[in-house]
Order: C-alpha cells, then sequence, then structure tokens
C-alpha cells in the first residue's frame, strides 16, 4: 500500500492545525519560520491529497447524541461492499467498516435514544438484502477517542485562496 | 461536563459554515450569514471556551503511516474492566477505546505501520495487560464512511 508520509514541515502544520484549525497562515509561517506561501501551499496540498480535511467538532451538548453503538453485521460475502455502501447511505450511521472477522461489516452511529438503535439494526440494517445477522452493543463509557484522526472518505472541496 | 450549554440559530449556522470550511475566517463567514466579524469571532470563542466546540484538521490514517487498522473485541476476566480499558487506552497503538455492552467488555480501534508491527504489539504490549481473557479481531478491510463530527470534547491544555 503506498502511504503518503508527511515531512516534519508537514507534521508540524498539522500538529498546530489539529489543535485549532482556525490559526492563521501568517501565524503558523512566523511559528514555523517559513513563508505564508508555504504554508498557502502546503495546506493546499495536505487538502487535496485527502491528508487532512478541516471541520468543526461540536460536544455532546449539540443534538444530544451522547451514545456511541456498533451494529456488527454478518453479510454474504459476494455482496459486502455493496451493502456497506447502503448501509453507509442511512442517515445516522456515522461510519462503516468492513472488515475480516466474525462480522464483515460494522457500522457505528450516535444515538440519543435505543429505539434509534433498534429501528437503525433491526429494522433498516437487517431487512437489506444480503444480511443475515446483526449484532449490537453500545458504548457506555469512553476510554480513549482521537477525533484529530479519521478516514477521509470525501474529497475536500479546496477553497480557492483565503486572506 | 459542565452545567448545559444552549447553542441558538446564530450558533447553529456559524457552526454549519465552519463544518463546510474550517478555514473559513471571520470575516467570510459573518458575510455569508449577515453578520459582523466581531460577532463570529465573540460566538465562536464563547462554543470554544464552554467546550461544546472545536474547529480541528482531522488526518487521515495514511498520513500517520498507519495502514493496518484492527478493531478488536476483548472480554476480561478476574479483574475491572475499566482497569483492563485504562491500560489499553495508554498504549499509543490503541487509537480508540470503549467500554461496551454486549458480548464483549471493550472494544478498541488499533492502529499498526504494518503487519510485521503486530507480533510486538501482541507479544510485547499487550501480553503485558492484566486480565485479557479473549482478544477478537477483525481486519479493517475498507472504510466506506467514517464522519464523526460529534466527539466527547477534551478541555482546553
Amino acid at each position: 500500500m503506498a502511504s503518503p508520509q508527511l515531512d516534519t514541515l508537514d507534521t508540524q502544520l498539522v500538529d498546530m492545525l489539529a489543535r485549532d484549525a482556525r490559526v492563521s497562515n501568517r501565524r503558523i509561517a512566523a511559528e514555523l519560520g517559513v513563508t505564508e506561501g508555504t504554508v498557502r501551499g502546503r495546506i493546499k496540498r495536505l487538502q487535496q491529497d485527502g491528508l487532512i480535511a478541516f471541520t468543526a467538532i461540536t460536544g455532546f451538548q449539540l443534538g444530544h447524541r451522547a451514545r456511541l453503538a456498533f451494529i456488527n453485521v454478518q453479510a454474504d460475502v459476494d455482496r459486502v461492499r455493496e451493502v456497506a455502501q447502503v448501509i453507509a447511505d442511512i442517515p445516522g450511521v456515522n461510519a462503516v467498516l468492513i472488515t475480516m472477522g466474525q462480522f464483515n461489516i460494522t457500522a457505528m452511529c450516535l444515538i440519543d435514544d435505543l429505539d434509534v438503535l433498534v429501528e437503525l439494526a433491526s429494522d433498516q440494517i437487517l431487512s437489506i438484502n444480503g444480511v443475515h445477522h446483526v449484532e449490537t452493543s453500545i458504548a457506555v463509557k469512553t476510554i480513549k477517542y482521537n477525533a484529530r484522526m479519521a478516514k477521509i472518505t470525501k474529497p475536500e472541496v479546496v477553497p480557492d485562496d483565503e486572506d | 461536563m459542565s452545567q448545559v450549554f444552549s447553542f441558538d440559530a446564530t450558533d447553529v449556522a456559524i457552526i454549519r459554515e465552519l463544518r463546510a470550511n474550517g478555514r473559513a475566517n471571520n470575516q467570510q463567514i459573518a458575510e455569508k450569514l449577515g453578520l459582523t466579524a466581531t460577532t463570529v469571532s465573540t460566538r465562536i470563542r464563547r462554543m470554544e471556551d464552554a467546550d461544546q466546540l472545536r474547529v480541528v484538521a482531522v488526518s487521515d490514517f495514511s498520513a500517520h503511516g498507519f495502514n493496518v487498522l484492527l478493531r478488536i473485541s476483548v472480554s476480561v476476566d478476574g479483574r475491572p474492566a475499566s482497569e483492563v480499558a485504562n491500560e489499553l487506552g495508554a498504549l499509543p497503538e490503541v487509537v480508540a477505546a470503549h467500554m461496551v455492552t454486549g458480548g464483549y467488555d471493550i472494544d478498541m480501534l488499533v492502529a499498526l505501520h504494518d503487519f510485521d508491527d503486530l507480533s510486538e504489539f501482541l507479544l510485547d504490549k499487550l501480553s503485558g495487560v492484566r486480565g485479557i481473557r479473549t482478544l477478537t479481531p477483525a481486519i479493517v478491510v475498507d472504510i466506506i464512511k467514517y464522519q464523526f463530527d460529534v466527539a466527547p470534547i477534551e478541555g482546553k491544555a
């Protein structure tokens, strides 16, 4: 697998932006001892390569979706990708992984109510053609979670020059 | 978590703009929403100070050279699961760890550079954590969707 690695400057840049993405190019440039043009160019390249994306993360008090739930799915092996895509398109599903193991698809969602999970797992997902079995589990306590590292799946629309 | 923070329509509109482009400056957001840049700046700071908003760069697993992702379900025996979970969470390879209901006690996501790292992780790291009865791994072969814009927000360092 080809893995585009970050060089030292990229890493410093990503570290700064991971703490606060709203820091200006000027301040980044001053702190890292490079020009604003370099900062702008690097950020643009990292976005275009799908290595970073900028987003706003809100706490659980907005929308009250406070619990992470896992929906483990056993689906026909020859239809896994198709089924995974159908699950990913369901509103309220935050993540879908195709895995090799006891289950071949894991869906993750944030819920505020057990009814929502039942509806998602037992009604919507279980009724998809090719799905045989569904098991759910709910995260009762988060020990570690890093929202700043993820799989960037949708290509970032890179806005033209800012500031 | 502190007392309940309330978001009004202006806050929500600002968040929507930031989700679309977290690097938009206050002036750009203000013009789009018919506000002043000062209002935008004040609102963002208020939400950040209440630990209800972070505007961040999210980096891809591959940007860190993590090409192998494993989801491992852990059963615990003879020790409080929360103790085991805390020890597992302290390992740098463990990028997420949750205590869960269901057939297992702990669910964790492990990121490795490649499969060669697996033996060291298993034999040198996991084997040092007391109380693990079984490990049920699933190899993540593809990620179709991964969008978490709501997350526990840690206080500012």
